[in-house]
């Protein structure tokens, strides 16, 4: 096969795709260790290794899904995507994958870091300094890339999902890059750290991972289901509120903790405020996607992306439940805010990266899916699986905050209380790495060309792509 | 919108942010001095020893902040006083001189905040982290048996080795990891007055 018939920039995506797939499975096998410790205490008696334990576990798997999973997919569907927003191919190709490639060597080191040599104990920020000094670099190769892709006027083309490109895009650099001055570069007094290290973790969830979701949320939604967004006015409304309150959503978490007590009651008006904001594109979204059930069961990347999109709105709906003033002190401390987390990156950002994946890579690497009933398997499991896991959670979470908050309940017991959930929560994630152990393997045969493609879905069929997809079921 | 107003909204929202947090938070908290206690003539927070400094690395880097918390909230939201985690709850002035400034925000076991006060004892925090069943049978703490060195059990006590032995033929060295950790878990009180936290 002739290289040159890939446009300029899709080798880069394809290795943070693939890398972002060995990151989900390892960061969610990771996790699944880790709950079954939980569960089974004996586990960590049994393998007496400092990486084995709960306490490096658990920061090494949230790097690996936060960064390797989520980050490095979502920087490769977009890489797809940029181009198509302005028409303008990318140019330095080599570059890119040079990107590509030292964001995957740093997912690497940070992973190896934290097992052997343990987490930092900063908040989002587990990986040592000079990890996270290469992601900025790397992003700054990519990011630079990706702004071709928004085009210098924007006439054509939808606009939200460029602000909230140009929104991610931004974010990122600028807070990883200050937090770590502030965080390790200088030393800052304990007090202030801590606010930084909040501070950080908003910027990296509420401004940089779920923006780029949205991004592929408003641009695959619509072109997937042929419609337009109903009130451009009620998108941009929410988009200028996400920039102004994602970087307080963190404090909310703090509760009755060391920081300024006006800081943690902004973060909890912001919340509220979030929960609207999310009810407003639902509304959009429900606009997109109403009456398009029988397209979906037939397209699983529409599919995918619309329960990505229902999630994004539960999840912050979540979040201003977390924050009212009677569950905050009681779900403080709790898996109940794992819960969010795991509706956050698995059913909002996972099912919008696994739907762009199926949507935009054939467009890229001029394949088709070999097996329909695999993507089933795939959607199901991934989607039952981490829905239980949240629900899971949530309740146990709701169980943990009650015996915490009862002096009568000795801290031993509160094992006890956890352990059915837990129990149940094991089960799913090991459900949902069932359902992306399936994804991998049909990406990979796909990629391959093992089998004849037969459930083919470009979305896009334009002058980037020099081949255009041999079938294209909604444009063909 | 124009692409130049729009990248001036998202700039001026994000430098927004980072403004009244970081630097009002500078400005709150971030100056605030240790206070001399008058009867000891001690400042508090009290600054931790270069050992105890070193053990919150260790401290971090064996990710105990995943089932412990270092924050003890006040009575109106939490049963945390009564639970005897503390004796009043933490402020911003005593996380001064933590480095790396930790809070947790799990807590599958108790909060540590206090656990200077609470648990003093070297030997009995050596034989927690070898192996807390030592201590309590039902415990659910890991156990961190790599923090200490198995030398044979000769004539000679080794200096440090714990009272204790895990099959008589042995005796546990605490590694330097060990001590500082230990040293920084000690360091860990919230137990004195602040201007802003009375003890009640
Ligand atoms: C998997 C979660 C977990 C991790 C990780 C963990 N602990 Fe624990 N720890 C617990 C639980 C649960 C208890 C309460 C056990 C009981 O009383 O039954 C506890 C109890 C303790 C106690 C006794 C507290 C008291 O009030 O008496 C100390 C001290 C302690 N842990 C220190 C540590 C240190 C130091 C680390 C890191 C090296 C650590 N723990 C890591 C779960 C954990």
């Amino acid at each position: 096969m002739n290289r040159n018939e890939f446009p300029p920039g899709s080798a880069a995506a394809l290795v943070l795709i693939l890398g972002s797939l060995i990151w989900s499975l390892l960061g969610a096998g990771l996790q699944l260790l880790a709950t079954s410790q939980l569960l089974v205490p004996l586990l960590d008696r049994l393998i007496a290794a400092p990486w084995f334990s709960y306490g490096r576990l658990v920061p090494a798997s949230q790097f690996l899904l936060g960064f390797g999973w989520l980050g490095s997919g979502l920087l490769g569907v977009l890489l797809i995507l940029a181009p198509r927003f302005s028409g303008i191919a990318f140019r330095y190709g080599r570059l890119l994958f040079g990107g590509a490639l030292l964001w995957q060597l740093s997912i690497f080191g940070g992973l190896t870091q934290i097992l052997l040599e343990g987490p930092s104990g900063l908040v989002g920020l587990p990986q040592p300094h000079f990890v996270s000094l290469l992601l900025v670099l790397s992003f700054l190769v990519l990011g630079t890339g990706l702004t071709r892709g928004l085009g210098r006027t924007w006439k054509s083309g939808p606009v939200l999902p460029r602000l909230y490109l140009l929104l991610g895009l931004l974010a990122f650099p600028l807070g990883l890059g200050t937090a770590e001055v502030l965080l390790r570069g200088t030393s800052a007094p304990g007090s202030v750290q801590i606010i930084t290290q909040v501070l950080w973790h908003s910027f990296y969830q509420h401004l940089w991972l779920a923006p780029l979701g949205l991004v592929l949320i408003f641009q695959l939604l619509p072109t997937l289901t042929g419609r337009a967004v109903n009130s451009l006015h009620l998108g941009l409304l929410a988009w200028v509120a996400t920039c102004l309150l994602g970087g307080w959503l963190g404090t909310v978490r703090v509760s009755d903790g060391p920081i300024p007590s006006w800081m943690q009651s902004a973060g909890v008006i912001a919340a509220m405020l979030m929960g609207v904001v999310a009810l407003g594109n639902g509304l959009l979204i429900q606009n997109l996607t109403e009456g398009r059930w029988e397209d979906s069961r037939r397209n699983v990347a529409l599919r995918f992306i619309a329960v990505g999109a229902w999630s994004y709105a539960s999840a912050y709906l979540l979040l201003a439940f977390l924050a009212l003033p009677w569950f905050r002190p009681v779900l403080a401390f709790t898996v109940g805010w794992s819960a969010f987390f795991e509706i956050f990156t698995y059913l909002f950002l996972g099912s919008v990266l696994a739907g762009s994946i199926y949507a935009l890579l054939p467009v890229s690497r001029n394949f088709g899916w070999p097996s329909s009933s695999a993507l089933t398997w795939h959607f199901w499991g991934t989607t039952l699986g981490s829905g239980t896991t949240a629900s899971c959670l949530l309740l146990a979470g709701a169980f943990q905050g009650l015996a915490l908050n009862d002096p009568g309940v000795p801290i031993s017991t509160l094992a006890s209380y956890l352990r059915p959930f837990l129990f149940v929560a094991v089960f799913s994630q090991a459900v949902w790495l069932f359902g992306q152990i399936v994804f991998s393997a049909v990406l990979l045969a796909g990629l391959l060309r093992l089998f004849p493609a037969a459930a083919p879905m470009a979305v896009f069929r334009d002058p980037l792509v020099i081949r255009p997809a041999a079938v294209d079921p909604l444009h063909g | 919108m124009k692409p130049t107003r729009a990248l001036f909204i998202v700039l001026g929202a994000l430098i927004l942010t980072w403004v009244s947090q970081a630097a009002v938070g500078y400005w709150q908290v971030g100056r605030l001095e240790p206070v001399l206690n008058e009867e000891s003539n001690l400042t508090e927070p009290p600054v931790p020893s270069g050992l105890a400094h070193t053990g919150a690395r260790v401290f971090a880097a064996e990710g105990c902040l995943e089932c412990h918390s270092l924050s003890v909230r006040g009575p109106s939201s939490s049963a945390d006083l009564t639970r005897g985690w503390g004796v009043r709850r933490t402020v911003p002035r005593d996380y001064l001189f933590r480095e790396p400034a930790m809070t947790g925000f799990s807590r599958i076991g108790p909060d540590l905040s206090n656990i200077g006060a609470r648990l003093p004892d070297t030997e009995k925090l050596m034989q927690h982290l070898y192996d807390p069943r030592l201590l309590k049978k039902s415990s659910t703490c890991p156990p961190h048996p790599w923090l200490f060195r198995k030398v044979p059990a000769g004539p000679r006590t080794e200096p440090g080795a714990l009272k204790v032995s895990p099959d008589g033929w042995h005796q546990l060295v605490p590694a330097y990891q060990a001590k500082c950790l230990v040293a920084y878990l000690q360091s860990l009180t919230v137990n004195y007055a602040l201007p802003e936290a009375p003890l009640k």
